[in-house]
């Protein structure tokens, strides 16, 4: 018994080792770091030089006003857009659904850089598409990269148009999981197809929406490559700088690792806040 | 209240056509059970009355309008699902009522009709719970209370009991046609149990990939059936098909020899024509079997397993390759018998030509 137990821990042995030196270790030292002025040679403990630091650098708030602003507007307007891109692609009218579903898919698969870079000519002020279109129906053209807003705009509208499909596929799952006699006893029962919507398929949704917020809300508290690519590191003037930015700018511009540390765990800690106060408000009331 | 009438209905899934013109009348307030085997489109009908599918030929009228381009809300009628369709996150209430606050029925009505529903089904204990937390007869209830608030001019049912334990079955079948009795509505009943047909029906629809084979009150199936098909169909256990060959033409019929033992003949009163050699098929139910010496010939069949139900016990036995189910008085203390010998009354034999239609 105990000899088989050795072998297969013999086996597991090179993933184990890769696990606790690549994941558990970084994990654990890096709180260990949050905790260390990493700005002096040799790294000291000190509670104030990072955590203390944190709480009163405009930097941070910048950045975590600039991460809940696009949470609070991208995340919900994307699980919109994608329950309906689901609900359409649900429909028995449909031709071609697995095209359709591929095509949703898509911008989840093409590479970050290809995509920040096709955004960029995209949104080009002086010769992008998006501006043509703006000033062939009357408007004044929009300065994308220069004015904050317009940048935040960008970042959101590029993120969105990423994953709306990958939540669509995900949400049509759900939708393909509602028996279809139950609409059709709504149908019977002369509940219109909006009702039927709203009274049927949301509740029945519910768990899977609460599901792709969770991981949404994960994904735009680390966000880094929109911000990075498309915005100029967060430009102009940290106008979009993310939490995830400013990681990244602390850690590896500075190289002072005590203060990316102590941010990198407080982007993890309002994940886990924000997806549980989900949970909590979209639970099942019994 | 509501008679259906369904006129040379044709339904065709793209090339695919699976009802075949049928023709039907369902008269007010009538008990019509579709019955048949599985995928022969008893389904389809139901659903075409229902409006849940488009019509691909034909008509269809309900109360003597016709309905092929009515909405299925407009139609009057209410269905339960072979799968209940309950609404799962509603609970029993909710699912009776829904359908009634969509449509701004005023809240009084609605609780008095939810109230009124719930007295006959007997579910005023279960209101408060989602659909996950009923057992199975009890969702089939719920299922039957959501079509009764509808207050419909039919009400359709789709296998309703399938999902049930045979004895549940047998007690929901019950209710089912106390529930035919109290509200008198028309009712129409899809089932592959003939069982449930025989008990339920005033009327029962055998349908055959498509076709309508015959129409008929249970009895007259049983005694008068169309057809090889509805012979087979209707009765419990199945009616004994034999081989048999004409082997003498009679001023008024034909004498029929069986083709596993030609000694045993019987000549039949016919008024179709038929010609001397034709192959033809001898069904004889189990039950009507006499005792040897009292019919019209003796048959000595091979025994091989007896099933005693106590009341009465089936044998089941060979001849010459052919399967014979026989019903016995109880007969367990008789001890095991290889042969038995029974007597066949030539009134309760039909005879059936090559393609399975009767000849009389
Ligand atoms: N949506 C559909 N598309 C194509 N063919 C269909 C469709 N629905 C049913 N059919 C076909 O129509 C025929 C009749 O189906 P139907 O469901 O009416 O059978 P049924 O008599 O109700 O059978 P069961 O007792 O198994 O429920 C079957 O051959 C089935 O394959
Ligand atoms: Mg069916």
């Amino acid at each position: 018994m105990l000899s088989r137990n050795r072998a297969a821990y013999a086996f597991l042995a090179p993933y184990l080792l890769i696990f606790v030196t690549f994941w558990l270790w970084p994990i654990i030292n890096s709180l260990l770091i949050s905790f260390q002025n990493t700005r002096v040679n040799p790294w000291r403990f000190s509670l104030s030089a990072n955590w203390g630091r944190l709480f009163g650098d405009p930097a941070f708030y910048n950045a975590l006003y600039n991460t809940l602003i696009i949470l609070v507007i991208q995340v919900p307007v994307m699980i919109a857009l994608a329950t309906v891109m689901a609900v359409l692609l649900n429909s028995p009218l449909l031709k071609a659904r697995p095209l359709y579903r591929f095509a949703f898919f898509a911008p989840v698969v093409v590479g970050e850089v290809a995509y920040a870079a096709v955004f960029r000519l995209m949104f080009s002020a002086d010769f992008g598409i998006i501006n043509k279109l703006i000033t062939s129906v009357g408007l004044s053209p929009v300065s994308w990269f220069d004015n904050a807003n317009a940048a935040m705009a960008l970042v959101i509208i590029a993120i969105t148009w990423r994953w709306a499909g990958y939540n669509a596929i995900i949400l049509l799952a759900g939708l393909q999981s509602i028996p279809d006699d139950v609409y059709e006893a709504a149908t019977l029962d002369r509940v219109s197809k909006f009702q039927q919507f709203v009274h049927i398929t949301l509740p029945l949704l519910k768990p899977i929406i609460s599901f792709c917020v969770v991981l949404s809300v994960i994904g735009t508290m680390q966000l880094f490559t929109e911000p990075f690519l498309i915005t100029n590191r967060g430009g102009p003037g940290g106008g979009t700088e993310t939490l995830g930015l400013l990681l990244y700018r602390q850690g590896f511009t500075s190289l002072n690792f005590g203060y990316a540390s102590a941010i990198a765990y407080t982007i993890a800690g309002l994940a886990v806040a924000i997806s549980l106060l989900n949970l909590m408000l979209g639970g099942e009331k019994k | 209240m509501a008679k259906i009438k369904l006129e040379n209905v044709v339904k065709s899934f793209g090339a695919y056509q699976v009802v075949h013109g049928a023709n039907l009348e369902i008269e007010d307030g009538e008990f019509t059970v579709f019955v048949g085997p599985s995928g022969c489109g008893k389904s389809t009908l139901l659903r075409m009355i229902a409006g849940l599918e488009d019509i691909s030929a034909g008509t269809i009228s309900i109360g003597g309008k016709v309905v092929n381009d009515t909405e299925p809300s407009d139609r009057g009628i209410a269905m339960v699902f072979q799968s209940y369709a309950l609404y799962p996150h509603m609970t029993v209430r909710r699912n009776l009522s829904f359908g009634l606050e969509m449509n701004g029925n005023s809240k009084a009505d609605t609780a008095r009709r939810v109230a009124l529903a719930a007295n006959i089904l007997q579910i005023n204990e279960l209101m408060d719970r989602r659909p996950a937390q009923l057992s199975g007869g009890q969702r089939q209830r719920v299922a039957i209370g959501r079509a009764i608030v509808r207050e419909p001019q039919v009400f359709l049912f789709d296998e309703p009991l399938s999902n049930l334990d045979a004895e549940l079955r047998v007690q929901m079948r019950v209710e089912i046609s106390k529930l035919h009795k109290q509200l008198g509505t028309t009712m129409i009943y899809v089932t592959h149990d003939q069982t449930e047909a025989m008990t339920l029906a005033d009327k029962i629809v055998v349908l055959r990939a498509g076709h309508i084979e015959q129409v008929g009150a249970p009895l007259d199936l049983y005694d008068d059936p169309a057809n090889q098909f509805v012979a087979g169909f209707v009765g419990s256990p199945k009616m004994n098909f034999l081989k048999a060959d004409v082997v003498e033409k009679t001023p008024d019929g034909a004498v029929v020899a069986l083709s596993s033992d030609r000694k045993v003949r019987f000549a039949f009163p016919l008024s179709t024509e038929i010609s001397e050699g034709a192959s033809v098929t001898l069904g004889i139910r189990p039950e009507h079997f006499a005792p040897p010496g009292e019919g019209d010939a003796d048959l000595t069949v091979a025994v091989e397993v007896a099933e005693h139900l106590g009341n009465t016990s089936y044998v089941h036995a060979s001849l010459a390759g052919e399967t014979v189910v026989i019903e016995q008085p109880e007969s367990r203390h008789r001890g095991d018998r290889r042969h038995l010998t029974v007597g066949v009354p030539v009134g309760r034999l039909f005879l059936f030509d090559q393609t399975g239609n009767r000849l009389r």
